[in-house]
């Protein structure tokens, strides 16, 4: 949370935010999977103007071995930001806060993925971003989930996510850029939605009790939104009828 | 307990509530049974699966595979059996029991990337599953081009009782040995026969989920006959 | 150190099996914090420090000032950035060279903690606008790991930072300079304070050993401020919390919270 001053008007009158929508209405969001030809699954998502591309490779074999657990497949992701993803350019080299991204986004991941069938091999989860614009680590998460069920890798639930937020001393569903600067608080969150769990979850800013209750309510019904363009995407995918191809 | 109409389901959807046995690609959650994979839900006789679309190849015992050799160590190949395991081809089941790795050379039998049609002897989990090339139809593959389609899509092109399989190889006289795991070798002495076979296998894979696809493909063989 | 601690299935059984009767492995309740001490001003030359001792856990944080060119776009702001890091005796498999992504995380979850509650007045610790600020690091040493790091950086940075001491700069021809024997307190508006919960099956844990941690299904740590707000929050860990279960953390986080507070508080009182 920045907590920067801004010009920016964040919430008028009628109740309208800075990019003309309402508090609790989100971002267009599209998602297209199996885009990619050699990853094993993949999606391309596009989440108000944050454009992530996901690849997904695995099972496979892991190395170094010792890496590898006999028990079990193992989840990796990689959450990182391409140089000219933005504004200022990004050093490639995966900077603390991509490590620590990539750590929460597997997390969000786990309790969706059945790895137990799959001992001594690896999932790779690796998420693109290619242009960022706010909430790209629960683009990221949306993407991923759609790349993992493309790529056949068993699931409990697919996981969608999407941030709520406060800005101008109100809840709002969808944090955009503007908003995470300028806003009074970030809450980024992963839902899977058919478990009615809530696998990934961080908060930045103040919130009292109550507008922390709402910002998790607007944000379960923000994932609920966004599992339907997963759903859509897959479906479009495997289920359209073949005929007019 | 009644049988449901197949259904489209994505992983995490429920299939069905109530007493069921979850079966390949669903999980049991409460007295919910969940789709895990994308596929076509199956409920039948009390027990419920999804056929998948999509998902690699996992060894199952008995199957018969496409490999390729990828290494050898004194006494066994490691072959490339396009999935997250490689198989493991002693040598013994080449040389016979008296093979002896100072006298027998595995290299002259097979190299690396030669094709074999194998059969998994057993696909314990916790090593490399066991290959043999003793058995009819099984050895290295000398001649004929290499399709590879989803696993997913092997039963389609086999079809019921073999009959798509059937259909493609009369009508374009090639020989086509199937590996589970996806791998395809399309043998024909004629090179137009081998074309249309490749491209009706291709076909197949591409339209596995239509539901008149016999007749498309059928259409599509005979159009191109004089 | 990584999240890969093998708990052995003995001691796993007989965690669970004490949880079904609702009783913790060390005796403690649900939401009860293991023993806590503070001492603040271990470290003399540095600006502030504490050291906290969690249980077996133990935690130096050290703070530091010295004047900085300010960030770009908040030139009338000063700096404040927390690091943590596990030292290799932390631990038989704590380990040197760059940190794993388990530290990046506890580093950046304590950095949040301090900063969102907007536990200082950054505004008062400029020295000329967009020139030069006074830029202050607390940087968290982890000497002991019995399980959660996350509370003991939180607790050792609030209370070193709440006791140091800001040294008196003056502008002098363009540039900052000290003045000796001169200090100001710290712009303190809120203290904050972190709770972390281990989820294990349908039971929630405050301030989890490290076997709890072990065994745990998922995790949460929830940071509140004197006012009762929540600040910050992460959730890890390999499952998920159901809506109901986050509303009830968060409850706990702030009962809980204001005990540890009023330790912190204490700690420092007494100070000059």
């Amino acid at each position: 949370m920045g907590g920067r001053d801004t010009d920016i008007v964040l919430l008028d009158e009628k109740g309208i935010r800075c990019d003309g929508r309402k508090i609790n209405e989100t971002r267009k969001v599209s998602i297209k999977a199996g885009v990619l030809k050699n990853a094993n699954g993949s999606a391309y998502i596009e989440f108000g103007e944050n454009k992530i591309l996901v690849g997904v490779y695995g099972p496979r074999d892991v190395h170094p071995k010792h890496l590898s657990d006999s028990d079990t497949g193992i989840l990796r992701c990689r959450y990182h930001m391409s140089p000219f993803s933005v504004g200022e350019r990004k050093n490639p080299a995966p900077s603390r806060r991509e490590v620590e991204i990539s750590k929460v986004i597997k997390e969000a991941l786990e309790p969706a993925v059945m790895l137990k069938q799959f001992p001594r091999t690896a999932v790779d989860v690796y998420m693109e971003i290619l242009q960022a614009d706010g909430g790209t680590r629960c683009a990221a998460l949306t993407g991923a989930s759609v790349a993992l069920a493309d790529a056949g890798i068993p699931m409990r639930d697919l996981v969608a996510g999407c941030a709520a937020g406060k800005a101008a001393d109100t809840v709002i569903l969808d944090v955009n850029n503007e908003e995470d600067q300028a806003g009074q608080a970030d809450l980024p969150m992963g839902y899977m939605p058919n478990l009615e769990k809530i696998t990934l979850l961080q908060l930045d800013g103040v919130l009292t009790p109550e507008e922390y209750k709402k910002c998790i309510e607007i944000g379960i019904d923000g994932c609920k939104q966004v599992y339907e363009i997963q759903k859509k995407a897959l479906q479009e995918k495997y289920f359209s009828k073949g005929d007019n191809n | 307990m009644s049988n449901e109409k197949k259904r489209h389901v994505i992983p995490g959807e429920v299939i069905v509530s109530g007493p069921y046995r979850a079966e390949q690609n669903t999980v049991l959650q409460g007295d919910k049974v969940l789709a895990t994979s994308i596929g076509l839900s199956d409920v039948h006789d009390g027990s419920v699966r999804v056929i998948p679309l999509t998902g690699g190849y996992y060894p199952k015992d008995d199957d018969l595979v496409i490999g390729k050799i990828i290494s050898h160590s004194a006494m066994s190949w490691e072959v490339d059996i396009n999935s997250c395991y490689s198989g493991m081809l002693p040598a013994t089941d080449v040389f016979g029991r008296d093979f002896s790795s100072h006298s027998d050379d595995l290299s002259s039998k097979l190299r690396k990337g030669d094709l074999i049609a194998t059969r998994i002897v057993n696909s314990d989990k916790t090593r490399d599953p066991l290959l043999t090339i003793s058995g009819r139809e099984l050895g290295k593959i000398d001649y004929g081009e290499l399709v590879e389609i989803s696993p997913s899509k092997v039963a389609r092109l086999i079809g019921k009782r073999g009959s798509m399989i059937q259909m493609i190889e009369s009508a374009t006289r090639a020989q086509i040995t199937i590996g589970q795991n996806g791998l395809i070798v399309i043998a024909c002495e004629d090179s137009d026969g081998l074309l249309r076979a490749i491209n009706a296998v291709e076909l197949v894979e591409e339209k596995a989920h239509v539901a008149d696809l016999t007749d498309r493909i059928s259409e599509m063989l005979e159009l191109k006959s004089d | 150190m990584g999240d890969s601690l093998i708990i052995d299935q003995l001691k796993k059984t007989q965690i669970l099996d004490l949880l079904k009767e609702g009783k913790r492995a060390d005796g403690r309740e649900f939401d009860q914090v293991r023993e806590l001490t503070i001492d603040v001003n271990v470290i003399p030359k540095a600006e502030g420090s504490a050291r906290v001792r969690l249980g077996d856990t133990e935690v130096v944080a050290g703070v530091k000032v010295q004047p900085e060119r300010p960030f770009p776009d908040t030139g009338d702001k000063g700096m404040l950035i927390c690091t943590a890091e596990i030292l290799p005796i932390a631990h038989p498999t704590a380990e040197t060279g760059p940190p794993q992504p388990n530290v990046v995380e506890l580093a950046r979850v304590t950095d949040r903690g301090i900063r969102e509650s907007g536990m200082l007045d950054m505004k008062q610790l400029v020295l000329e606008k967009d020139k030069s600020v006074i830029g202050i690091f607390c940087d968290n040493a982890v000497t002991d790991h019995d399980g959660n790091l996350f509370d003991a950086c939180s607790y050792a940075s609030t209370a070193a930072i709440n006791s140091c001491k800001i040294p008196k700069y003056e502008m002098q021809d363009e540039k900052p300079v000290k003045i000796e024997d001169e200090f100001i307190e710290p712009p303190i508006t809120t203290l904050p304070v972190s709770v972390t919960m281990a989820k294990i099956g349908d039971h929630i844990l405050v301030d989890p050993t490290i076997e709890e941690w072990g065994i745990m299904d998922a995790r949460i740590t929830i940071t509140s401020n004197s006012d009762g707000n929540v600040v910050a929050l992460q959730k890890g860990g390999s499952d998920g919390f159901t809506q109901d279960e986050l509303v009830k953390c968060a409850e706990i986080s702030v009962k809980v919270g204001s005990k540890i507070r009023e330790i912190i508080k204490q700690s420092s009182s007494g100070e000059d």
